[in-house]
């Protein structure tokens, strides 16, 4: 049984590790853009960011000044155990989200939808938000990851249903005139790392594409040659379209290009996009039936990508 | 493309030799907004409790602050979108002075419209540095905060040579990136055909 004390501290860590640290493949795409950017203003505005982004660990302070949406992955072994169980987990992960606000790692973002009222610890009604996936074994793997809100609020995630008579046209149609209006004058915060959701019901589809643009590693592929095809032609069309950092002109728009799938309905093809800004924070740490916590480099959300 | 080091208070001269794309860095006293400062004064009908004359920077951002020792400690700087203020952007121009609006994205043609018959300019940034900038930040003062919460506050800042940011919208109304724009339309176009996607195609309707 995994004790409380044990897996609350656990969350404050991995919180303040996603709000402050970036993740090492989220680095290595950055390195990767700065050598290949070919607008110098845009290169100097990569350099910037990553040279920002580096000092957050030394100052222990947010990446971005937004500091999004908490978002928890519990990826849970089906013999886990948990002292106080389930709900527990979550009334813990609420209160390391408190922490971690009150502690400046998290700015207070969430208020209430109608009336505007702030909380001021970014707990409120459904939020922090929980997704569970059950695996084989007794550990339990914790992903928390930071949606900012100019990622989101801007038609950076959005969907549609695509007639099988469009097949993938459609869909890279679909997903290239979304990230164009989604990326103008910066909007979503580009590079994005680009989920895209293929299949399933409108809320599936669109929740494989937050998952795919906030979990998988960045740089990996998608096992399926057919996925990974749309993929690297995404990122290569959407690269050559000049929008660049923060919009304002570059060779680098996405760091990534991330599709997963589902089966669909006969009738169509639900598809959608999730866009994550380019600070792309998450951490993820794996917890043991013996209480070892150790740091995870990558989600492992969807195995080995 | 020019590089100007501009301090606040800004004259017409100032803001009025900036072209798209020239890179400035600002100094000076500003103050920051989001869109509950502009809805309590301007649908709330509230009085903005102090003068923009000798502070007639704004910035569109809502910063980490943390009091610590009695003194206020800037944790965290990003400028926000502007564009989503639009509603009370040609306002804010004409009612508090303003002669530089800083934020991420842009303003729309509305506010646009007013910056070119007050004489201002918006201008935003090239990157998500927020360590590069809030040592070039004092936090002086805060205002409307037990009103507005401390994200939404309007903070006092006094900037030291804060930047770069690109001017996007000039004292004509020009846009940067409407111009942008239409070379991404034209790349658009060649990328989907090279997709194989051709002017032909059209959606199949579902709804």
């Amino acid at each position: 049984m995994i004790k409380t004390e044990i897996y609350e501290k656990a969350l404050f860590e991995t919180i303040k590790r996603g709000a402050t640290e970036i993740s090492p493949d989220v680095k290595d795409a950055f390195i990767k853009a700065i050598e290949r950017e070919e607008n110098p203003d845009a290169k100097n505005g990569l350099e910037a960011t990553l040279k920002s982004m580096e000092m957050s660990k030394e100052r222990e302070n947010p990446l971005c000044v937004d500091t999004g949406w908490p978002i928890f992955y519990f990826k849970v072994g089906n013999q886990c155990e948990l002292e106080g169980g389930f709900v527990e987990l979550e009334n813990a992960a609420r209160r390391a989200v408190a922490k971690a606000t009150e502690l400046g790692y998290l700015r207070a973002t969430m208020k209430h939808p109608l009336t505007g009222y702030d909380p001021g610890n970014n707990i409120g009604m459904n939020i922090p938000d929980f997704t569970y996936q059950f695996v084989e074994g007794d550990a339990i793997e914790i992903s928390y990851a930071a949606k900012g809100g100019g990622s989101e609020c801007f038609g950076g995630t959005r969907h549609r249903i695509v007639a099988f008579a469009d097949g993938i046209k459609g869909i890279e149609k679909f997903v290239i005139e979304s990230f164009v209006a989604s990326a103008r004058a910066g909007a979503v915060c580009p590079p994005s790392v680009l989920g895209i959701g293929i299949g399933g019901t409108a809320n599936v589809a669109a929740n494989l594409a937050k998952e795919a643009a906030c979990l998988r590693t960045v740089g990996s592929k998608h096992p399926d040659p057919m996925f990974a095809k749309i993929e690297e032609d995404l990122y290569k069309a959407i690269n050559s379209l000049g929008i660049g950092i923060l919009g304002a002109g570059g060779t680098t728009s996405v760091l990534a290009v991330n599709v997963e799938y589902a089966y669909t309905h006969i009738a169509g093809i639900a598809c959608a996009t999730s866009t994550n800004c380019m600070v792309a924070r998450r951490a993820s740490s794996k917890i043991e039936a013996d209480g070892t916590v150790r740091k995870m480099m990558s989600p492992n959300w969807f195995g080995d990508r | 493309m020019e590089e100007y080091h501009l301090t606040s208070p800004l004259t017409d001269e100032d803001v009025s030799k900036l072209r798209l794309g020239d890179t400035v860095y600002i100094s000076g006293e500003c103050f920051t907004c989001r869109s509950r400062l502009q809805k309590y004064i301007f649908d709330e009908n509230n009085v903005l409790p102090f003068d923009t004359k000798d502070r007639n920077i704004l910035i569109h951002n809502g910063p980490i602050v943390v009091k610590e020792n009695g003194k206020w400690r800037l944790v965290s700087f990003m400028p926000t979108s502007s564009i989503r203020f639009e509603k009370w952007g040609a306002k804010s121009v004409d009612e508090w002075n303003l002669k530089m609006i800083v934020g991420k994205t842009t303003m729309g043609a509305k506010t646009a419209a007013m910056m070119k018959e007050k004489k201002c300019v918006h201008v935003s940034p090239r990157s998500v540095s927020p360590n590069l900038w809030i040592d070039s930040i004092e936090v002086q003062d805060v205002h409307l905060y037990d009103e507005l919460g401390r994200i939404e506050a309007a903070w006092f800042f006094k900037l030291n040579d804060l930047g770069p940011f690109i001017v996007d919208i000039d004292c004509e109304g020009n846009n940067y990136f409407d111009k942008l724009d239409r070379k991404i339309e034209e790349n658009k176009q060649t990328a989907l055909k090279e997709l194989g996607i051709d002017d032909s195609f059209e959606f199949t309707k579902l709804y």
